[in-house]
């Protein structure tokens, strides 16, 4: 372990002392693995070095850890910065500004892809009721993706209730729908703006993608006897949802509001700090 | 430009210049060290001289695929290049090379003196590189040189049966095992090394949300390590036993399993893929935002998704396996979840693309294989994603698509992000500056080479050509494409050869580099290159994520923003 972490006074730090022990442990132990494959001259050679380099090692840590002082020279230098700005103009505490200003929480598009995910099973409850005329249908449908022979099953069986099946259509929807929500979530702070639209837009089409490429590669079958008509309308009712879900929920602001003043913050009205509006140059350095 | 009123602090400054040393001391020196830094030099020098000889075996391979029924090397020596290539680049240039930049950053970058267990860490050090001296032994024994001797010709997988006494007589395959054990038990003793120094030694202030996200990683591959290594050091001794004492494990003659070799090798092979690719992710995420002038964009998310991908590669392995015929169930099963590993990756993705987005970017060497890193990561892992489904892997499993898909992340991502890290902390490691010049010459020929070889390498494997073939007929459409695969590879070989030259060239005669020549943020730059035995002279105090720039901006420091 470190020996100390201070700086000495006489401007020497003890370090562990440099040893080949450790070396000759490693070449004990390789000589001895390399003895069944060469000669057995070879592993009593091995087996004498891990001997001597277990000692040695010993040693150097017992009873005390063997240490050695290394001299310190310091010197004052210049921290300079690469930091290409003239003046800063009239100095806001909005100079640095960490994009984006605004944005929603992580937690938002996890709870939007769990209410789309709600949502979705109505179109798909619709379609199976008129269709098939059992809302146990789609629900068989889905489970399929787990039970790989449900897949070639009769109409007849996929209409009827099984328990199996709908927890298994329980989980695979409810993981489906938690992971796009995270996906989307993380992606939020990326695209702060519009949510009706990015949910309306972004999150159908990333649930239409891994949904088609997961659905339409793992059970070709399956892949055929799903609506896809009634599959987009159903990725529609999640986006709407969604994004109207996402639209319920406050924006928070990124950090750059920490460094405001308490009254900004505290929304005083003061003329203290207020911050002006952005200027139009380039900021030198955002984060 | 700037007229900013110079701040100053107490930077390490030791004397550079040292009387020469004679040579014996020198060599003395090396071998006895403890020191972190000196160790994971030689990580780096021993994996370098690695790489030189596992690509060189790649250029014979290339050169016996180039045309149709070539006879360059005998279809014997041919299974060896690819055994050795194999183990040799995952064992013996990437765990290494990885593991001597950890060695080498982790503790400068914590502000520590050095690792935990500096006696623990020169062990570790020694079995490895005595590991890899052992595998290459194997070429002087057996059938001669020409024959390429008794080296292991079983695959970097080594699938049982083939291991079997029966159909693997003589040495090779122990050779094999015994390497591989060798470096295992490297690797275990580095990782808990890591693991140790991040927990016990960081410097006051450097909490756990405030470590350098290249810290992170190296934490997350170091638990992989422990969870990944040890089934494969099992496997190896069980193999042993099946060779040396007649017990059976994997003896399908005898009631063992070949199939259960193929489940403790990919327990360790798939997770053993992202022990090799977080920490070029590690080398990105400090490289990129220095040279975008931003902060890293979403820390936490980063944080996540790095400890997310290190759980749930744990639990993918068998993608490996689907054309074992597992049956359906685990086939869904772990389609499903190696999809799920899109979701954390796409989200370090995102990040780094929303850090360079509206950055100020400086496009330095470093950076330029930054870039090409990223959108050749995208590419595998889409790639990734396509094998994942099992209906399309029986169709590609064992063809050449499957050797572009990993070589696009091994070389493409894990190797450009190596190349980044040289030209990025090279002027940390001996005080010069590596030739900006050169590199850009480095990177051009590497790229083109790169893509010449792996982009067309996809195209045989859809048209049905198997890997491990040592030749093929001249009717199946597959000449062309590989005449081109092969030229890439020379291409990256004069590359590589002139990164070699440039590393060597500015050691004696590039620029000195000063402690801080990239206006960075983390600690290892704030102490002079290369950095005294001890680190820094005082131990650092940090208050926030990017130390120095609050050192440099006393004015604006982070900790207002964290
Ligand atoms: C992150 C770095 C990655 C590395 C280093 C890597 C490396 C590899 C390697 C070495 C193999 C071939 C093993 C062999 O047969 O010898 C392989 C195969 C495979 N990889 Fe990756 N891979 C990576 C990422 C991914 C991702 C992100 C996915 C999917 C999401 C993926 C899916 C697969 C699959 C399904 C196979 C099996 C193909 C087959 O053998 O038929 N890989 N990968
Ligand atoms: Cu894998």
């Amino acid at each position: 372990m470190q020996p100390e972490t201070g700086h000495n006074e006489t401007g020497v730090i003890q370090l562990p002392s440099p040893t080949a022990w450790p070396m000759v442990l490693a070449l004990g132990l390789s000589l001895i693995l390399a003895g069944m494959v060469t000669h057995i001259v070879i592993a009593i050679l091995g087996l004498l070095l891990t001997v001597a380099g277990s000692v040695g090692w010993f040693l150097q840590v017992l009873p005390h850890e063997a240490h050695e002082g290394s001299l310190v020279h310091t010197e004052e230098v210049e921290v300079v910065s690469s930091r290409t700005l003239i003046e800063r103009l009239p100095t806001d505490e909005m100079h640095r500004k960490i994009l984006p200003i605004t944005t929603f929480q992580i937690s938002t598009g996890i709870k939007g892809g769990i209410a789309g995910g709600i949502a979705m099973t109505v179109p798909a409850g619709i379609f199976s009721v008129l269709r098939y005329h059992s809302f146990w249908y789609a629900t068989n449908l889905l489970a399929a993706g787990g039970f790989v022979s449900w897949a070639s099953a009769s109409n007849a069986f996929l209409g009827q209730f099984h328990l199996q099946g709908a927890i298994a259509a329980l989980i695979i929807h409810g993981l489906t729908s938690l992971l796009v929500g995270l996906l989307y979530g993380a992606m939020l702070p990326m695209f702060p703006r519009y949510p009706i639209l990015t949910a309306g837009l972004v999150a159908p089409l990333l649930f239409t993608g891994i949904l088609y490429s997961a659905l339409g590669i793992v059970s070709p079958i399956l892949n055929q006897r799903i609506d896809w008509f009634y599959f987009v309308l159903s990725q529609i009712a999640f986006g709407l949802v969604c994004g109207w879900v996402v639209n319920l929920h406050e924006k928070v602001r990124t950090p750059q509001f920490r460094a405001l003043p308490f009254a900004i913050r505290a929304g005083l009205h003061t003329d203290l700090g207020t911050p002006k509006p952005e200027p139009s140059v380039r900021e030198d350095e955002s984060r | 430009m700037a007229t900013q009123s110079p701040v100053t602090a107490v930077l390490d400054k030791t004397q550079a210049s040292q009387p020469p040393r004679l040579f014996l001391a020198t060599l003395h020196e090396w071998v006895t060290t403890v020191d972190h830094k000196k160790i994971g030099l030689m990580y780096i020098g021993y994996a370098l001289f690695f790489l030189v000889v596992a690509g060189f075996e790649a250029i014979l391979m290339r050169i016996q695929l180039a045309i149709p029924n070539n006879t360059f090397v005998s279809p014997q020596a041919f299974n060896r290049l690819f055994t050795m290539h194999g183990t040799t680049m995952v064992f013996f240039v990437g765990m290494p090379i990885l593991f001597g930049f950890g060695n080498y950053l982790v503790p400068l970058m914590i502000g520590a003196r050095d690792m935990a267990f500096p006696r623990l860490n020169a062990f570790s050090f020694w079995v490895s590189a005595f590991g890899g001296s052992l595998l290459y032994f194997s070429y002087l024994g057996g059938d001669g040189l020409y024959g390429a001797g008794s080296a292991p010709d079983v695959g970097w997988f080594a699938y049982a049966p083939l291991t079997a006494r029966v159909f693997s007589p003589g040495h090779s395959t122990d050779y094999w095992t015994l390497a591989v054990l060798l470096s295992g038990i490297g690797n275990i003793g580095t990782a808990l090394n890591i693991v140790a120094t991040t927990i016990c030694m960081r410097c006051p202030g450097m909490k756990l949300n405030r470590m350098p996200l290249l810290v992170w990683l190296y934490l997350v591959t170091s638990m992989m390590v422990f969870v990944a290594v040890s089934p494969l050091t099992a496997a190896q001794i069980m193999l042993l036993l099946d060779r040396y004492l007649g017990s059976h494990f994997f003896d399908t003659q005898a009631g063992g399993s070949a199939v259960l070799w193929m489940h403790f090798f990919w327990i360790f092979g798939h997770p053993e893929v992202y022990i090799l690719v977080l920490p070029a992710f590690a080398f990105a995420n400090e490289i990129i935002p220095v040279f975008s002038r931003k902060a890293i964009f979403g820390y936490p998310a980063m944080v996540a998704a790095s400890v997310g991908i290190g759980f749930i590669s744990l639990s993918v392995w068998a993608h490996h396996m689907f054309t074992v015929g597992m049956g359906a169930g685990a086939n869904t099963f772990f389609t499903l979840s190696t999809m799920v590993i899109a979701v954390p990756t796409g989200i370090k993705i995102f990040n780094w693309l929303a850090t360079l987005w509206g950055g100020k970017i400086r496009y330095t060497v470093a950076m330029m294989f930054s870039v090409g890193f990223l959108f050749q990561f995208l590419i595998a892992g889409l790639t990734g994603i396509m094998l994942s489904a099992s209906p399309f892997d029986w169709q590609l499993g064992n063809s050449y698509f499957v050797v572009a898909h990993f070589h696009y992340v091994l070389v493409g991502a894990i190797l450009f992000m190596i190349f980044a890290a040289f030209y990025y902390w090279y002027p940390k490691m001996t005080g010069h500056m590596l030739d900006e010049k050169l590199g850009k010459w480095h990177f051009w020929l590497f790229l083109i080479g790169f893509h010449l070889t792996f982009d067309f390498m996809h195209i045989p494997g859809i048209l049905g050509m198997p890997r491990r073939i040592y030749t093929y007929e001249a009717d199946r459409g597959w000449m062309l494409l590989n005449m081109i695969t092969s030229s890439g590879a020379f291409f990256q070989a004069i590359a590589t050869l002139l990164f070699v030259y440039n590393m060597v060239w500015s050691y004696f005669k590039g620029p000195i580099a000063g402690a801080d020549p990239w206006d960075a943020w983390t600690l290892e730059w704030s102490t002079v290159s290369p950095p005294p035995a001890y680190n820094f002279a005082t131990i650092p105090t940090v208050e926030s994520r990017r130390p120095l720039w609050d050192l440099k901006h006393p004015e604006d420091p982070d900790t207002r923003y964290e």
